[in-house]
């Protein structure tokens, strides 16, 4: 059975942000949202021994989301394949996915018309994926660096499994349990 | 910490529905239980308990993204918000059909009034009890439904649905201490009726407000000594930080400490009777500010800085970019 997965191998990310920039063009985001935003942690340490941390972030299409089950028109759901979503015909924006969120990756747009707002958030480019079978999510074909692997978790071909089965990766907030599918192969402050 | 994602109108509805299911809750208990037979004094209580549902229910609406198909919050059995809106509407059904039973107590000479509350008369017990049942769930949910959502740990708490409980009935207690008995027949009967049942709201919110600042007090200082990040940053900011004059002078000294004194020591007077109730109504909706606006997350390291740096959705150069001066 398929289940899509993120790696993000923060050795490579530079920062560049051009993952953000992409995810905005191809969803034609409103100027106040955005799904995938490149956190910046640091500079750390003393000079010359300094480095920062970039942390590329989106959701984390959790196994065990908490924004689903609380959602009271089934607007906001996950299909099969473990990709989190929302059906913008279903959705009222009453914000409780949004504070379900640990992650903080969900949010309404206030730009647009008053009577029509609905919770967005990132959906792994299902959109492109159903129209060009094969395609990756638009942040991961427009990183240059390479640092962003997506693909199938349970086929042990996939590149992501090998990442997720033979690297130290970590996940955000697992404490909350719910199980998060984005990993991140940590920086070590430089170390490679 | 991008934004606070529910804000006043939240903070309203969560007052108001406390307050609204406590008259009702009360209102069961006393007509029903302690001194059976006066119903009639509860009539300015209960359509104040009605009016507060109504007026929260449209401010729930309000901050709703597509407020015309609120209707949806029916959908899926699974969310805690869908039980929270069944529970508001038996409340308010309950309600309605229990000041029918009562219409006759108002100072009005129309024959028709008289006849709805002969219709409706009989069944005031049952609608009393289902008001109160509900009612009771109201003020129950309204802390349970923030208490479930645990990306924010100042709210994933179980001190907070007692909490907001014990606030719902102590506002309850200041509401009804301000409207009971009025319109009702001034027999002697009823009058002592209403200083009886003065007395016991009188002495229940006494302890209610005790209650009340001792788990608002051990729940902020446990968070403070022993909470994580998050818990320890938002208590840090009440007993210390930018809201500490709300919490400190608004919430415990005016909300609750003074009308502790003024119901203790001022008898029969108005600073008893009119003031501290006014004052625990303030501080139950500044109790609900607080909290609402505690929404903190745990921070993903780096999160804060990059959204302090982004544009605020309302900044004029946003607003121009968006509506079409500057789209190319």
């Amino acid at each position: 059975m398929t289940r899509y997965a993120m790696v993000i191998d923060q050795r490579r990310c530079i920062g560049c942000h051009s993952c953000t920039v992409a995810c905005r063009t191809w969803n034609d985001l409103p100027l106040d949202i955005i799904y995938n935003p490149v956190v910046t942690e640091g500079a750390q340490g003393k000079w010359p021994h300094v480095h920062r941390t970039y942390t590329p972030t989106l959701c984390m299409h959790c196994a065990n989301p908490e924004c689903v089950p609380c959602c009271p028109t089934g607007a906001s759901q996950q299909d099969d394949d473990g990709v989190v979503w929302v059906d913008s015909k279903k959705c009222m924006a009453c914000k409780v996915c949004v504070n379900a969120c640990p992650y903080g990756m969900r949010d309404t747009s206030v730009l647009g018309p008053r009577l029509h707002r609905f919770v967005r958030k990132c959906t792994f480019c299902k959109d492109r994926r159903a129209e060009e079978p094969g395609s990756m999510p638009y942040c991961v074909q427009t990183c240059h660096q390479k640092a962003r692997i997506f693909g199938d978790l349970d086929d042990p071909n996939s590149e992501v499994s090998k990442l997720v089965n033979s690297l130290h990766t970590e996940r955000l907030f697992t404490e909350h349990g719910t199980e998060p599918q984005v990993y991140y192969i940590p920086d070590l402050g430089g170390q490679r | 910490m991008k934004h606070h994602y529910w804000e006043a109108p939240i903070v309203i509805y969560l007052f108001l529905g406390g307050l609204g299911g406590g008259i009702m809750c009360l209102t069961a208990i006393m007509s029903l239980i302690v001194n059976p037979g006066t119903g009639s004094l509860f009539f300015v209580p209960m359509f104040f308990a009605l009016a507060a549902l109504a007026i929260g229910c449209f401010f729930l609406v309000f901050e709703l993204g597509q407020p015309l198909v609120f209707w949806r919050v029916w959908t899926t059995a699974t969310a805690i918000i869908k039980w929270g809106a069944t529970l508001l509407v038996i409340a308010m059904f309950g309600d309605i059909f229990w000041l029918l039973g009562y219409l006759d107590v108002l100072p009005l000479d129309w024959g028709f009034l008289g006849a709805i509350a002969s219709v409706f008369g009989g069944g005031t017990p049952v609608f009393a009890t289902i008001a109160g049942i509900a009612g009771f769930g109201i003020m129950v949910y309204t802390g349970v439904m923030l208490s479930t959502l645990k990306a924010h740990s100042f709210w994933a708490t179980p001190a907070l649905p007692v909490l907001f409980t014990i606030s719902a009935l102590s506002t309850a207690c200041a509401a009804i201490a301000l409207s009971l008995g009025i319109f009702a027949e001034p027999t002697v009967a009823l009058l002592a009726a209403t200083e009886e049942i003065h007395e016991i709201i009188h002495v229940v919110d006494i302890i209610l407000v005790c209650a009340e600042v001792t788990v608002l007090l051990i729940m902020i200082l446990s968070f403070l000594g022993a909470g994580n990040v998050t818990q320890k940053a938002v208590a840090r900011r009440w007993v210390v930080g930018k809201t500490a004059p709300l919490f400190w002078l608004g919430m415990i000294v005016c909300g609750l400490v003074l009308p502790f004194f003024l119901y203790v020591f001022g008898a029969d007077s108005a600073a008893s009777t009119v003031v501290a109730p006014v004052l625990v109504l303030c501080g139950g909706l500044l109790l609900r500010y607080l909290c609402v606006y505690s929404d903190e997350r745990a921070e993903i390291p780096g999160e804060n800085r990059y959204y302090n740096r982004t544009a605020d959705p309302h900044a004029e150069f946003v607003e121009h970019w968006t509506y079409g001066e500057n789209m190319y």
